[in-house]
């Protein structure tokens, strides 16, 4: 048994060394020493909770994190890293259902109706707003795995009223509070039962009103969420480290957030509350004009003359898995004395940061891939572009077409270089449903096809 | 369907309307190909090379004129070529189909598609097509090599121990396609270089160049719609010729340029000019087939005045170099018609409607004026920064007014809490809003590289929430507590080792 005292020190050491495991995420290299720290921070809060008093039934807790390690090492392996919103979004859920098992704990807990009165109340507002978070994070982290995964449709479910439904659950909600905290023991049990319903509902809704194309929105705001369900659940159980960890979680998730909605030049809250756009029909000008296509040769005769390159990838290409061939294709060129870099826009991807780690498992080196604002202003310089797998992130009518649907986002400028080669399945739109004039400009040329497969092709005829 | 080329025999013609590579490119396409014999033999093409490339080998012009569908040529066929034709062949070459009536009635006559390819319309789309442009680059930059040749000192200035060498000085006038060429060629040669035009809007394009832009004081813009430049008023031309007088005493090389379409080049350099030169000093005429810009010009000849200026009416056509992008432009007019599967004869098309001169018996002459691409409305830049200027002050003010107004709430915030809350819950809310700030400051920090191993160690330290599980076990089974807590160290336990794993393999894949 070790003493409160000697507890409370290991849980600030815990929050010490879970701080710096996320300073050293500010660079690679100091990235996997975090790791380790936020391993050995865990570790020292499990084991002081556990040889602390007042923790009984340690067999059944040793059995269920048994049974949790495998499951955790089994998926931590297995998973591909293009699943691996997927996975995020899954264990976001997770501490949601987490807080609301630990809410509803805690209001059984006899220690509960030991409490004076206004600590009780404070106590029981806790708890409400405890499970409420984190009932809205299980649920609403569900349905971001159904549409990340493609079993719920993409198009984001809107219907007329909405707010007012939505704004009128909550009043139901702060009802329910008033007289869970008035019910004497644990008669509030029902109130609790209803709010926690209600809340799932307002998170399946939630997220079901989000189009596909800002996932990375929504799933770093669950990141977020699941960050305040930690803390709040910390304030229920008057546990600092639950705070904190759950204050840093809160953060770093709405900061992703944030990020998110500037590289789309929209407001976090049209993204959360409005779905796509405020007019979901606007469209872009008509773009007519030409569109030149090319073929697998000529595009590897491209690269044998330029100094230059600069590949754009998108989510497309790691649908394609084509990052394997690019690897090879890069090395190639590099091999040739030619400089290859790669722009990544932030929200390339479902995650954020999400197409970093498709090409660091593809083995390209990390210090030539470069984020938007920092190879803009090479572009001009740049000989060729090849754009594989992303559409938007590239429309020039987010700078000059001011009825465009995605106006005013930040856009990687390739039509600055000398030469865009486009890879696309076909001519169909991307997310935003907005025909890309980048397309019909002079120096672009089009290569239709499966990107691997075209990648594979040029690779030969580099080769030859 | 079968393309032809013939062998020029226009006399001092020495390219030829296809070269290996273009022959390439119409296979491609799916065109037979066929080359009459020697064909490429002033460009140094060999009959061998065009067999190599896929092509096949006539005898004589008859040969190819009989089998063709459509026939590249780079002159214009004349009446013994025409006589060989047959009604519904295509023919594409230079036609100059405003001096050349009286050819269009002929092939008109005989149902023969000519396309004048000095016709294809200066639009954007077009520059592909455009021999105008391939062809005046070429001129742009062999004028400045023979000047040099003809020019007895260095173009670049050198400091060299037996004593410092002057620069020469080009004056290039016109800057249009082979202005800019020769502005280019001078530049990269070392010599000192001024350019004039009565477009103003190619001064930007001179001086990116690195020319300096020579203007003069009347106000007049000289450019139109299309882009060609137009005749200008007498005052100004009055300024112009002071203008070159004062340049003449000065400049040791001249270029000229200036053509108006349709019309004969405009004299711009008269004999008191060239009497102005200094001796040695060289004109170059790049306008020396219509008439020439200097009034001492003599078409095809060079000559030397009798104050030593040398005045260049000819210009080598660098024949292997010509035919290579002249052939290129006719592939891709090709291309833009269909190539060989579906290839046809669109007079709705913005190109062949002005360069398709006769089609089916008519003559399609003089087309319709067409502009060049829209310009965007110029805005003034001095005007443009004021605004923004503006813009950035009142985005200013309202930021700090939005800040303001939340501190002031949040104040209120903290002071209603401070009455209703127990100290202990104070405690707490202290830890954390501090807390919320150091995530916030830690987390910016983090590389945008590494986003998503972030998102993955936050899943896993929120793990953390393990610890009401393990404060709620109870000692028995039946408890509801204790199976509720059971689930909640589960899910919770998955999140810990889970996250941590796939953190690290991420963070394993990353190398330089």
């Amino acid at each position: 048994m070790i003493s409160g005292q000697i507890q409370t020190a290991a849980y600030l050491f815990a929050s010490i060394l879970f701080i710096l495991s996320l300073g050293g995420l500010s660079s690679q290299e100091s990235a996997k020493k975090g790791v380790i720290y936020g391993i050995i921070g865990m570790a020292i809060a499990i084991l002081s909770t556990v040889l602390g008093e007042g923790v009984h039934g340690h067999i059944y807790i040793v059995v269920a994190i048994a049974v949790a390690s495998v499951i955790g090492i089994l998926v931590a392996r297995r998973v591909e890293m293009t699943s691996m919103p997927q996975l995020v979004a899954i264990l976001h859920s997770f501490v949601g259902l987490a807080a609301v098992l630990v809410g509803f704990g805690s209001y059984l807990d006899p220690h509960t109706q030991e409490l004076s009165e206004t600590n009780r109340n404070i106590h029981l507002v806790e708890v409400f707003i405890g499970v409420f978070i984190g009932a809205i994070t299980f649920t609403g982290s569900i349905i971001a795995w159904g549409k990340l995964e493609g079993k719920i449709r993409s198009k984001p479910l809107l219907y007329p009223g909405r707010h007012i439904i939505n704004l009128g659950l909550v009043a139901v909600c702060i009802v329910m509070a008033v007289m869970f905290v008035q019910a004497a023991g644990i008669a509030g049990m029902p109130y609790l039962y209803i709010m926690t319903a209600i809340a799932c509902f307002i998170g399946i809704m939630l997220v079901m009103a989000i189009g596909g194309a800002d996932m990375p929105v929504v799933v770093s705001m669950l990141n977020s969420y699941s960050g305040w369900a930690a803390a709040a659940a910390g304030f229920m159980l008057g546990n600092d480290l639950l705070i904190v960890t759950g204050a840093l979680v809160g953060s770093s998730g709405a900061i992703l957030s944030i990020i998110m909605c500037d590289a789309m030049n929209r407001s976090f809250w049209s993204v959360i509350f409005g779905g796509f756009g405020d007019s979901p029909s606007a469209s872009a000008k008509e773009v007519t004009g030409h569109v030149t296509s090319t073929d697998h040769e000529e595009v590897a005769e491209m690269l044998k003359n330029a100094n230059s390159v600069v590949i754009v990838p998108g989510y497309g290409m790691a649908v394609a898995k084509a990052q394997y061939p690019i690897f090879e294709m890069v090395e190639n060129l590099r091999n040739k004395g030619k400089e290859v870099r790669f722009g990544i826009h932030p929200v390339a991807g479902r995650l954020p940061g999400h197409m970093n780690v498709l090409l660091a498992e593809a083995n390209v080196p990390y210090d030539i891939v470069l984020e938007m604002d920092e190879i803009n202003d090479d572009l001009p310089d740049t000989d060729v572009v090849l754009v594989i797998g992303a559409n938007d992130i590239v429309n020039p009518g987010a700078q000059d077409d001011e009825s465009s649907p995605i106006y005013g986002m930040p856009v990687l400028e390739v039509w600055n270089s000398e030469d865009v080669v486009v890879m696309k399945r076909s001519m169909a739109t991307g997310y935003a449903g907005v025909q890309n004039p980048l397309f019909f400009k002079d120096n672009t040329s089009m290569l239709y096809g499966d990107a691997k497969d075209s990648v594979l092709k040029i690779n030969t005829f580099l080769n030859s | 369907m079968k393309v032809g080329i013939p062998k020029e025999i226009k006399a001092g013609e020495r390219r030829v309307a296809a070269t290996p590579k273009t022959v390439k490119r119409l296979l491609k396409q799916g065109f037979d190909v066929i080359v009459e014999s020697n064909a490429g033999e002033k460009a140094n093409i060999t009959d061998d090379d065009f067999k190599t490339a896929g092509a096949d080998i006539a005898a004589n012009a008859g040969e190819v004129y009989q089998i063709s569908d459509i026939i590249l040529k780079v002159q214009a066929v004349d009446e013994s070529e025409i006589a060989m034709m047959k009604s519904g062949q295509v023919v594409l070459s230079y036609l100059f189909p405003a001096q050349n009536m009286d050819l269009l009635e002929k092939l008109a006559a005989k149902g023969i598609n000519a396309v004048a390819m000095d016709a294809i319309p200066r639009i954007s789309r077009a520059q592909k097509m455009d021999v105008l442009s391939s062809m005046a680059n070429i001129a742009g930059y062999r004028s400045v090599i023979e000047a040099a040749n003809y020019f007895g000192r260095f173009l670049n200035g050198q400091i060299t121990a037996a004593g410092k060498v002057e620069p020469a000085k080009v004056l290039v006038i016109g800057a249009g396609v082979a202005g800019l060429a020769a502005i280019g060629t001078a530049k990269s040669l070392g010599a000192i270089v001024r350019a004039f035009d009565t477009r103003s809007e190619v001064e930007e394009q001179i001086q990116s160049m690195g020319a300096q832009f020579l203007t003069v004081e009347i106000e007049e813009d000289g450019s139109t719609s299309s882009g060609y430049s137009k005749v200008m008023s007498k005052e100004f031309i009055e300024a112009e010729m002071k203008l070159f007088k004062e340049q003449a005493e000065e400049i040791d090389i001249i270029i000229t340029t200036a053509q108006i379409p349709g019309r004969d080049a405009p004299k711009l350099i008269l004999d008191y000019h060239v009497a102005a030169m200094k001796p040695g000093s060289v004109i170059v005429d790049l306008a020396a087939s219509s008439g020439g810009n200097c009034v001492l010009t003599k078409n095809d000849e060079v000559i030397t005045t009798d104050n030593g200026v040398v005045i260049v009416g000819k210009l080598d056509q660098l024949p292997s170099q010509a035919s290579q992008l002249y052939g290129n432009n006719l592939c891709h007019l090709l291309d833009d018609m269909g190539k060989a599967e579906n290839f046809q004869i669109d007079m709705n098309d913005d190109v062949v409607k002005r360069a398709m001169v006769t089609h089916d018996g008519k003559i399609n002459w003089p087309p319709e004026p067409l502009p060049v691409s829209p310009q965007k409305p110029k805005v003034d830049p001095v005007e443009l920064e004021v605004t923004k200027a503006e813009d950035e002050a009142a985005t200013k003010r309202k930021q700090s007014r939005r800040t303001t107004i939340v501190l002031a709430l949040i104040a209120i915030f903290m002071f209603l809490l401070a009455k209703v809350a127990p100290p202990e819950f104070m405690g707490h809310f202290t830890v954390f809003v501090l807390a919320v700030f150091v995530g916030w400051q830690v987390i910016w920090n983090v590389s945008h590289s590494l986003h998503t191993p972030l998102m993955a160690v936050t899943n896993a330290i929120s793990g953390i929430i393990i610890i009401g599980g393990l404060l709620q076990t109870q000692n028995d089974w039946s408890n509801p507590m204790t199976i509720i807590a059971f689930v909640a160290i589960l899910v919770a336990s998955i999140n810990i080792v889970g996250g941590f794993l796939v953190t690290h393999r991420m963070l394993k894949m990353f190398r330089k």
